[in-house]
């Protein structure tokens, strides 16, 4: 697990006056698990982008545990995320052409980080998000599905951190429960620091600390008191 | 790696096919104008090299090229028949052989000229050479059976020509390939061509003018071309006569005189000296390389359309690569947002761009020498010349070349994908 350390973050995009974002500092304590809430374009895709060194700032540090990752190479950021970061993305970006099982492998593959059990984790995987079919393409699969085979592949590598940027935002309820549910679950057992971006206020709840974004600052962070209905 | 590339490749394989079918054409197109080209060039320089001097009437040395060598049914003016007595006494000279044009037979030149032109072309395949003046060789592609009755048509018969009645000469022999135009040529001697034509020897002592009285055939119309002395009837002429080769009674005038000089010096003096205003002599490679160089020009613009051509190819390739970054944009996003190091991306992109134009280079590659080959069989059937489809090691280094460009340009999405963060490249 990973804890975090952000410290004088100021980002601007060109035409807009205010900055998207504007955070003095933010300490994630490593294996907690936090809601990242908001109006929609308050600034929460953007916080978690540069927080996975997604997109470049221009000021300001972010450490993960020691590592700058402000600091690193565009490539160096890539591997680094790839190693420590599970991502789960309101679009899924899957792969079609490829089965269920290669979707959740390819980064690791790709990465030549293919342990020996790692083929046999991802099965695991996949049959714990509720998949039996591994070698289903993935261009057949319904949405929720979709988002389980991406959570499998958050989870294969063992990140320090998941991070979900509106994992069901994209899903009906049901299926969306389901897989916050899944979410939740994988992560507690992997011990890992969790951090999910999110409008679905039950999925909120159920987080122990709530970070509210508006404009671009954070306008309010506590524990989470109210208890899961 | 290779599962997600050949996927890739899969999911897009209309947009592939088009990318390849595109370099394809290109790349067939530049190459079938290349091998056809020098098909066309070492298959003449070949059909050349068995004839090293011609002699004939001062006029176009290219006409009498063709028409000697090529055997192109044309007019050639006519020489003093003096000149093959004075040639074959000559020392220099190892062999020389008249040759007469004019008529044809189903489209294949009927060609007369000596027994020892006919020797010194190739062996025979079958039969035997002429020996009467009705008798005829025929050349490996013409496709007569031996003993066939072949009736001449002066001129060629699609032209207009008309047929001869008095003779019909009968196939005794066939001739090995030469790989020259003389394969589809049926040879006769030349004693009845110039009885066909109305031209004897001064001398002549053979009965055929006691025939010629005899029977009264005469069309009353002249011959214009190659026979214009013509003063006699058509009378038939006696196809068993024997033929007389002493060629020293002052033979009709002649078109050409094919000449084996003894040695190379030899060579160039006899060209020297049959220059005047009585002969033209001419070394057939001399003329073709003259040819050449007059279509060159030709072959220039040739060229630059095909350049052209890759050039607005090239051009698509380098758009359908830019476009196939944009699209990708965001599958290349996604790669580097789970991690995935610089090196797969790079060599995703690549290779998958690579391969394609690749394809497309080999298959064109072999499409053009398919369509080499098929305009050179077609040439080769209609004017006996063979001609050679065949790489030489330049086109080896062509195929480098393009492939090497090929890998440069294959880089470029490779890194245009780096030039903009994971989180961009996720929203395109
Ligand atoms: N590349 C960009 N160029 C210009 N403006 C941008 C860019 N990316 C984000 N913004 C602006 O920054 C603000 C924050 O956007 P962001 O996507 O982080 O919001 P969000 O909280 O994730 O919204 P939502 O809940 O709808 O996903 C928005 O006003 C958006 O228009
Ligand atoms: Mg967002």
């Amino acid at each position: 697990m990973l804890g975090l350390q952000l410290q004088g973050i100021d980002i601007r995009f060109p035409g807009l006056a205010a900055p998207a974002l504007a955070i003095e500092s933010l300490t994630l304590a490593a294996g907690s698990r936090v809601a990242l809430i908001g109006a929609s374009g308050s600034g929460k895709s953007t916080l978690i982008s540069i927080l996975t060194g997604l997109e470049r700032v221009g000021q300001g540090r972010i450490l993960w545990d020691d590592v700058d990752i402000c600091a690193l190479s565009e490539g160096r950021r890539d591997r680094w995320r790839g190693a420590n970061i599970g991502l789960v993305l309101q679009d899924f970006h899957l792969f079609p052409g490829l089965s269920a099982l290669e979707n959740v492998l390819l980064p690791a593959s790709l990465s030549g980080a293919m342990a020996r059990d790692i083929g046999a984790r991802a099965r695991d995987l996949l049959l714990r998000v509720g998949l039996t079919r591994p070698t289903q393409m993935i261009e057949t699969m319904s949405r929720g599905e979709m988002q389980r085979v991406a959570i499998a592949r958050a989870l294969l590598r063992r990140p320090g951190v998941v991070i979900a940027d509106e994992p069901t935002a994209s899903l009906d309820s049901e299926a969306g429960a389901a897989v916050g549910e899944l979410l939740l679950e994988l992560s507690r057992e992997s011990g890992c620091t969790l951090l999910v971006a999110t409008h679905d206020l039950s999925l909120a709840q159920r987080l122990d600390r709530r970070i509210r974004l508006a404009g671009g600052r954070i306008v309010d962070d506590g524990p989470v008191l109210e208890q899961a209905a | 790696m290779i599962g997600f590339i050949l996927a890739d490749l899969r999911r897009l394989w209309a947009g592939s096919l088009v990318v390849v079918l595109l370099v394809a054409l290109a790349t067939a197109l530049g190459v079938a104008v290349t091998l056809q080209e020098r098909a066309l060039r070492l298959g003449s320089a070949r059909a050349a090299d068995k004839f090293d001097l011609v002699i004939g009437a001062p006029g176009s040395e290219t006409q009498l090229i063709l028409s000697s060598i090529f055997l192109q049914p044309s007019p050639l003016p006519l020489m003093d028949g003096t000149v093959l007595p004075r040639l074959l006494a000559d020392p220099r000279v190892a062999s020389a052989a008249p040759v007469g044009f004019g008529d044809s037979f189903g489209g294949y030149p009927v060609v007369g000229t000596s027994t020892g032109l006919v020797h010194q072309l190739e062996v025979l395949a079958e039969g035997r050479v002429f020996a009467a003046l009705g008798e005829a060789v025929a050349g490996s592609a013409v496709d007569l059976p031996i003993g066939y009755a072949v009736k001449p048509t002066h001129g060629l018969a699609e032209r207009g020509g008309h047929a001869h009645t008095e003779l019909a000469y009968r196939i005794v022999g066939r001739l090995e390939p030469t790989g020259t135009a003389w394969d589809r040529a049926i040879l006769v001697p030349m004693q009845a061509v110039w009885a066909l034509h109305g031209m004897e020897a001064e001398s002549d002592a053979d009965g055929r003018h006691d025939h010629a009285d005899d029977l009264e055939h005469d069309h009353g119309h002249s011959h214009d071309e190659a026979a214009s002395g013509a003063k006699a009837g058509h009378a038939p002429i006696d196809a068993d006569a024997a033929l007389n080769e002493d060629w020293g009674k002052v033979p009709p005038g002649l078109p050409a005189i094919l000449v084996k000089p003894k040695s190379i010096a030899d060579a160039y003096k006899l060209r020297q000296e049959y220059r005047d205003t009585e002969t033209l002599a001419v070394f057939p490679g001399e003329v073709l390389t003259n040819l050449y160089a007059t279509l060159g020009d030709a072959k220039r613009v040739l060229v630059a359309v095909t350049t052209g051509a890759q050039v607005l190819v090239a051009a698509a390739i380098l758009l359908v690569t830019i476009l196939h970054v944009g699209q990708r944009r965001r599958q290349i996003g996604a790669l580097r947002a789970f991690g995935a190091p610089r090196r797969a991306v790079f060599v995703i992109v690549w290779s998958e761009l690579f391969a394609l134009i690749a394809a497309g280079v080999l298959i064109g590659f072999s499409l053009g020498f398919g369509a080499a080959k098929f305009i050179a069989g077609y040439l080769s059937g209609e004017s006996g010349v063979a001609m050679p489809v065949v790489f030489a090691a330049g086109d080896g280094l062509l195929m480098s070349l393009i492939l090497a460009f090929a890998a440069i340009l294959a880089v470029l999405p490779a890194v245009l994908a780096y030039r903009q963060s994971p989180a961009a490249a996720l929203r395109a």
